[in-house]
């Protein structure tokens, strides 16, 4: 066995003596489980008791915070990436063109596929909405802390675990499909969307529910002492980017795929009147 | 509201949103779409002038083999020309020959024969030459001897 190598195993075997030690000690009986699960979990969806204070004027969620903090934090790299790096972009992209072109390319393609009449302003829509939600959703893994009105420590959610900012997306969302119909098939295209009337709440909710379970699951894995160790880093991490990944996904298309067929030229129907007279006319 | 549905803060929500969106779309979805957009042209039309680019490279082979096949053609007609010439100025150059040949033999013979006219006549007027002498010589003879005898007969008969 070389030296690296005996050094490597036994570093391996202090780690886990080091964690079952620690997890002895974690797990010896009354260690500090204070509130109920019940609580914490009906905290985590109803955000009533959290609030936090904005500037004396207005009390807001900290899911609102935290899609404040998003929007800046993507507005700023935004505003660097458009002043110092795409007047630099090359015909051969270096990693960080080419993962910017991957991104707009993929929502770009995403629209193009669903939506094949108009793809400029769905493709820009379903890219901030894309990145909104990834960005948002991984923003939890961060663990920023705010200040409730109560005087509590929080620790950030993803913006759209709140039930209001799932809602202002999906209605949002609604918004631009009512409005693509409506731009290119008129009243008629508006119509044809309010159709689906229930879409919004559909949207709305899907997104909710998936964020918020991700969001349960991890406080119920925080929550007892035996699976916060060690646990949550993977389940925490996976979970949190797995569901930021499919949401934006699931979304983005659902907005595309809606958007498209409100959107798409209707063919006028031919009266059945006037396919008699065309083989009356070709008979005489 | 129930489940903490709160109005004003979903239109904040929304607010944010479509700021956020706004920012995203003018300032960096347009500006990147645009650059793809260009630099799929810009490969497009280059991969336009490399098809254009070999269809006339092909049009032009098919063009060099085509005067290929035409010159091999021409070159096989002209061969053929030239063969043919050749052959007939050979069975000209033939016929001239035996033509002159003909001639040379009919002016040869003509020489010969008037060579063999002048000489059988110079034969013949040298064989009446010698005719002549020998007339003359044997007339001379015959003379002499008739003299003699009748010088001697004369001689003779004074004696007597």
């Amino acid at each position: 066995m070389s030296k690296k190598r005996k050094i490597v195993s036994l570093a391996v075997f202090g780690v886990i003596i080091a964690a079952l030690i620690a997890g002895i000690v974690i797990t010896a009986p009354h260690a500090g489980i204070k509130e109920p699960i019940n609580e914490v979990m009906k905290d985590a969806v109803l955000h009533e008791t959290g609030r936090i204070d904005i500037f004396g004027k207005i009390q807001v969620n900290p899911a609102l915070v935290s899609a404040w903090i998003v929007t800046g934090i993507l507005i700023v790299f935004a505003v660097i990436t458009r002043i110092f790096f795409i007047p630099k972009f090359t015909q051969i992209p270096g990693r960080f063109q080419y993962l910017l072109e991957r991104g707009v390319g993929l929502f770009t393609g995403l629209a193009k596929q669903n939506s094949p009449q108009k793809t400029q302003f769905i493709g820009g829509y379903i890219f901030t909405a894309g990145v909104y939600i990834f960005i948002g959703t991984i923003f939890e893994l961060f663990g920023f802390q705010a200040v409730t009105v109560s005087g509590f420590s929080i620790s950030l959610p993803a913006p759209l675990a709140d039930i209001n900012g799932a809602i202002a997306m999906g209605f949002f969302s609604y918004g631009v499909i009512l409005f693509g119909g409506l731009v290119n098939n008129g009243i008629k295209g508006m119509l044809h969307a309010l159709k689906d009337f229930t879409l919004p709440v559909s949207m709305s909710f899907r997104l909710f529910g998936a964020l918020l379970s991700g969001a349960l699951v991890t406080e119920l894995v925080y929550y007892y002492a035996l699976t916060s160790y060690v646990v949550p880093v993977i389940v925490g991490v996976l979970f949190t980017l797995l569901h930021a990944l499919i949401q934006a996904y699931v979304l983005t298309m659902l907005v595309s795929i809606f958007y498209g067929e409100s959107s798409e030229k209707k063919e006028k129907p031919v009266r059945p009147e006037k396919i008699k007279k065309e083989k009356r006319r070709k008979t005489v | 509201m129930p489940l903490n549905i709160d109005i004003q803060q979903i239109l904040l929500h929304m607010l944010n949103f479509v700021i956020l969106f706004a920012v995203m779309y003018f300032v960096l979805y347009k500006p990147v779409k645009a650059f793809i957009d260009k630099r799929d042209a810009c490969f497009r039309e280059m991969e336009e002038k490399a098809k254009k680019d070999l269809d006339e490279a092909a049009a032009a082979k098919d063009e060099y083999e085509e005067k290929l096949r035409g010159a091999a053609e021409e070159i096989r007609t002209m061969k053929a020309e030239a063969q043919k010439d050749s052959r007939e100025d050979a069975d000209k150059i033939r016929s001239d020959a035996k033509k002159e040949a003909k001639e040379i033999l009919n002016v040869a013979k003509l020489k010969a024969e008037h060579d063999t006219e002048v000489m059988i006549k110079n034969a013949n007027s040298e064989i009446c030459e010698l005719a002549q002498q020998a007339a003359g010589k044997f007339v001379i003879e015959n003379t002499s001897d008739a003299y003699d005898s009748f010088i001697e007969s004369a001689n003779d008969a004074d004696e007597d």
